[in-house]
């Protein structure tokens, strides 16, 4: 038996996947929309790439925004100071923050059928994208951020309202999911749980178990997990290739592929509640889901940590040239680690190339190795197909671009 | 060119904008809507849902809601006399039906409009709006999506409103991007739906002008939605994002009236974009005052000084964000200290990409040209002069330096 099935997610994925005695068999991703955003790039100033990259996503526009400059700033071998470092974190994390919320809600609890407080979690989703609003002036698609700096320069005032939004949003975030331990499971994360027992479904959705990450910041340093070892991940290593049928390139490093996002991230940090899961469940649609609603937490910390740590004296920006080049830088994005590739010849962009995190979940197999959505769904019941496609947290227009 | 020039250059009113249109005029207008909205109220609503209700529990007082409504009265552009009308309106509008669509786009515009927010009463007032079908909130999945859909289209032939969201792909993407089982392309999907719809919302620049999608050398062949439909009544409702207090303005005069709202050119509603963002514009002051942000960091931009010089082009782009501003209100762009990216104009992803000054912007023509030649012929006039006086104005104010203030003028 075949079954088909087309998921709306920020735009439109294909899943064919084959069935025999209610197990998986095979499946193939296709994306089938396209703008090509890589061609519209070539020819142009490379400033013009802070306006149209934002714009390859209306949810992860902040991280293409910085994904451009930082990429433009590495070329031009500059790194910015502490405050300008600390901004483009705050509003990057509550971008993360605010897609992570909405995605345990309206997409896992719905899927599960489960009820949830659409006030309280509107509310937070309102509040996060304030707090962002403060430094990049609106949410979604902004242009605040420039390779040299920052165009804000936000005053006390700015940044006690700042505070005061995050101190909130953590507040409301605790009565909602309860505490973190895994002994003891409470709230919305112990619906969850129950959940997933319940449907037969917390061992389900196993892959590789690798795990990837290429972005650096105060969260997570760059680094990859094979066979439980931690080693640190080189950008040149990673390879695209085109698929049949579809508009979304494969990635592959080293020839191999692996899983990147919140379940990485969390994995290469250490995180205790996280690696518990993990002992228990592998990388199962359990820990992947937990990993991403446990992310939040940390990042408002984060937030808060830098909104009490940042120095406002510092200068928001230095004036920076930008020569020809090629380079490519890796930032971390929501849904994993987002990679932008620039080669640019007289003045003008001669090559760019996005590589986006669904890009690395969603690759399908090739020359005989597995990939992780693959591996996830092959030998899962039938019905949980839905579900462990929707806990890589999916975006069709990042993918395709 | 002397200041006073300058500031008639730019504080003359849009000639567009009719504000007040007599006493004779609104009271005909009001009759109408008062009809319209008793006739509404014979109708079943498609959901049982009582708004002054759910107001109620959302802890939004009578007063804070009447207040809302006296501010989106005076959005729409309407006297102070139909609030009354406008609170009813909003309660009624769960009596129409509508019908949201994604093609080819970043889903920037629902994210804004659905899950982002809006001024608190407008997000409430939306989550009960009678959104029929939306595909990437409401579509449980494709086959049953699909279902459901022509469901909607059936019971509500001819009386919905169908939002657009996304550009059209008519050059050789048009086989690349297609829609769920069927196959069908963006472009027939989308004449489609419109064939039954009583009007079409294009939301963001992509529906409306193809956006960042047709930006050159438009690899997919990529327009708005009034490039590809023709038999329909067409809003457009520019910038990337669409600001949601301009979609349930729409929404709700369409309710109030039974009409769709007065349109400029571009098809867009007078009450949103009658004026430009630097009629309004916080900095504006110093926009008069030749005080301008030189370079990013510099003491201007610690003063928030005018941005011009940086690349804003408020002054050639038509929209609200000024007044309305964005996410709560709580800042804008311009508050953030970056210019006006224009990004509610048509061409703006070539003509205004990044910071290049008016003067020597190198304007790329869209390959099929059709959105250009659509440029409202009054803005653009305006557009040339005002490129030309900021041009001078800056210049000058540059050589004259700002301590000099004085002099100058
Ligand atoms: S910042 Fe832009 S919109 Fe505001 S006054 Fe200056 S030029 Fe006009």
């Amino acid at each position: 038996m075949k079954i088909e099935l087309i998921e709306k997610i920020e735009g439109e994925a294909f899943l064919d996947v084959s069935c025999r005695q209610g197990k998986v068999r095979d499946a193939y991703v296709r994306f089938p929309h396209y703008r090509g955003i890589e061609k519209i790039l070539v020819g142009r100033d490379p400033l013009d790439a802070l306006v149209i990259n934002p714009r390859v996503c209306g949810i992860c526009g902040h991280a293409h925004l910085q994904a451009t400059v930082r990429t433009l700033e590495k070329l031009a071998g500059f790194e910015p100071n502490e405050k300008v470092k600390k901004i483009r974190e705050i509003t990057r994390f509550c971008e993360m923050v605010q897609n992570h919320i909405k995605w345990f809600y309206l997409v896992v609890f719905d899927r599960l059928g489960l009820t949830y407080d659409f006030r309280t979690v509107h509310v937070m989703i309102q509040k996060i994208n304030m707090l962002a609003a403060i430094f990049s002036g609106q949410w979604p698609h902004s242009s605040y951020a420039l390779p040299g700096g920052v165009t804000c320069d936000p005053s006390q005032l700015e940044i006690l309202q700042a505070k005061r939004l995050v101190q909130s949003v953590r507040e409301h975030f605790v009565l909602l999911v309860g505490a973190f331990d895994i002994k003891n499971l409470s709230k919305d994360l112990k619906r969850l749980y129950d959940r997933l027992e319940e449907r037969d479904l917390l061992y389900t959705g196993k892959s590789l178990d690798r795990f990837i990450t290429f972005g650096s910041d105060s969260y997570v340093q760059s680094s990859k997990i094979l066979h439980g070892k931690v080693r640190p991940a080189k950008l040149h290593n990673i390879r695209e290739f085109g698929q049949e049928k579809s508009h979304a390139k494969g990635v592959t490093y080293k020839g191999k592929f692996y899983e990147t996002g919140p379940l990485a991230r969390t994995m290469l940090r250490g995180d205790l509640f996280v690696k518990q899961l993990h002992r228990r469940y592998k990388d199962s649609i359990t820990t992947r889901i937990f990993a991403r609603i446990y992310e939040v937490g940390t990042l408002l910390k984060k937030i808060d940590e830098h909104l009490r740590t940042i120095d406002i004296s510092e200068p928001s920006y230095t004036p920076l040239e930008i020569p020809d080049g090629e380079t490519m830088s890796a930032i971390e994005a929501a849904r994993g680690s987002l990679i932008h590739k620039v080669c640019i010849e007289k003045g003008k962009i001669a090559e760019y190339v996005i590589i986006t995190p669904t890009q690395w979940n969603l690759s399908n197999a090739k020359n005989g190795e597995s990939s992780i959505i693959k591996k996830a769904l092959i030998g899962a019941q039938c019905e949980a197909t839905d579900i462990i496609f929707r806990s890589f947290d999916i975006c069709s227009v990042c993918t395709t671009h | 060119m002397n200041r006073e020039h300058l500031r008639s250059l730019f504080t003359a009113k849009s000639a567009r904008v009719d504000t007040n249109k007599g006493e004779a005029y609104y009271k005909n207008l009001y009759e109408r809507c008062r009809a319209r909205l008793d006739e509404l109220k014979k109708i079943t609503p498609l959901r049982n849902i009582d708004i002054a209700q759910v107001l109620e529990d959302e802890g939004i007082s009578r007063r804070d809601f009447l207040k809302w409504a006296s501010a989106t009265t005076a959005m729409l552009m309407l006297p102070a006399s139909f609030t009354p009308l406008v609170a009813e309106a909003a309660e009624l509008m769960n009596r129409v039906p509508v019908i949201w669509i994604e093609l080819q786009d970043c889903a920037g515009n629902s994210e804004a409009f659905i899950r982002a927010d809006g001024p608190k009463v407008d997000e409430i007032i939306l989550e009960i709006i009678s959104l029929e079908f939306h595909e990437t909130l409401m579509a449980p999945a494709g086959h049953q999506a699909e279902a459901q859909l022509e469901d909607a289209v059936n019971n509500f032939k001819g009386k919905y409103l169908l939002f657009v969201e996304g550009a059209i792909p008519v050059g050789r993407g048009r086989e690349w991007c297609t829609i769920g089982a069927s196959g069908e392309t963006f472009e027939e999907h989308l004449k489609k739906l419109a064939n039954d719809a009583a009007a079409i919302v294009a939301v963001g620049t992509c529906a409306t002008f193809g956006g960042v999608p047709a930006a050159a050398p438009n690899p997919t062949g990529a327009v708005g939605v009034m490039d590809v439909v023709n038999n329909k009544p067409i809003i457009n409702i520019p910038a990337c994002p669409a600001n949601p207090a301009n979609i349930v303005g729409v929404i709700l005069h369409y309710v109030l009236t039974g009409q769709i709202p007065e349109l400029d050119s571009l098809l867009r509603p007078k009450f949103a974009f009658g004026y430009r963002i630097h009629d309004n514009c916080e900095r504006r002051a110093h926009f008069d005052a030749g005080e301008f942000v030189e370079e990013w960091g510099d003491e201007g931009a610690q003063n928030n000084f005018c941005l011009y010089k940086m690349g804003c082009k408020g002054p050639m782009t038509f929209n609200n964000c000024s007044i309305v501003r964005y996410n709560e209100s709580v800042n804008w762009p311009i508050g953030a200290g970056h210019g006006c990216i224009g990004c509610s104009e048509p061409g703006f992803w070539d003509k205004y990409a990044y910071e290049r000054p008016m003067a020597d912007a190198n304007i790329k023509m869209a390959p099929n040209g059709g959105v250009e030649k659509s440029v409202d012929q009054f803005g653009l006039g305006l557009l040339t002069a005002a490129g030309v006086g900021i041009a001078i104005h800056a210049v000058a104010s540059a050589v004259a330096g700002k301590k000099s203030e004085g002099e100058e003028a």
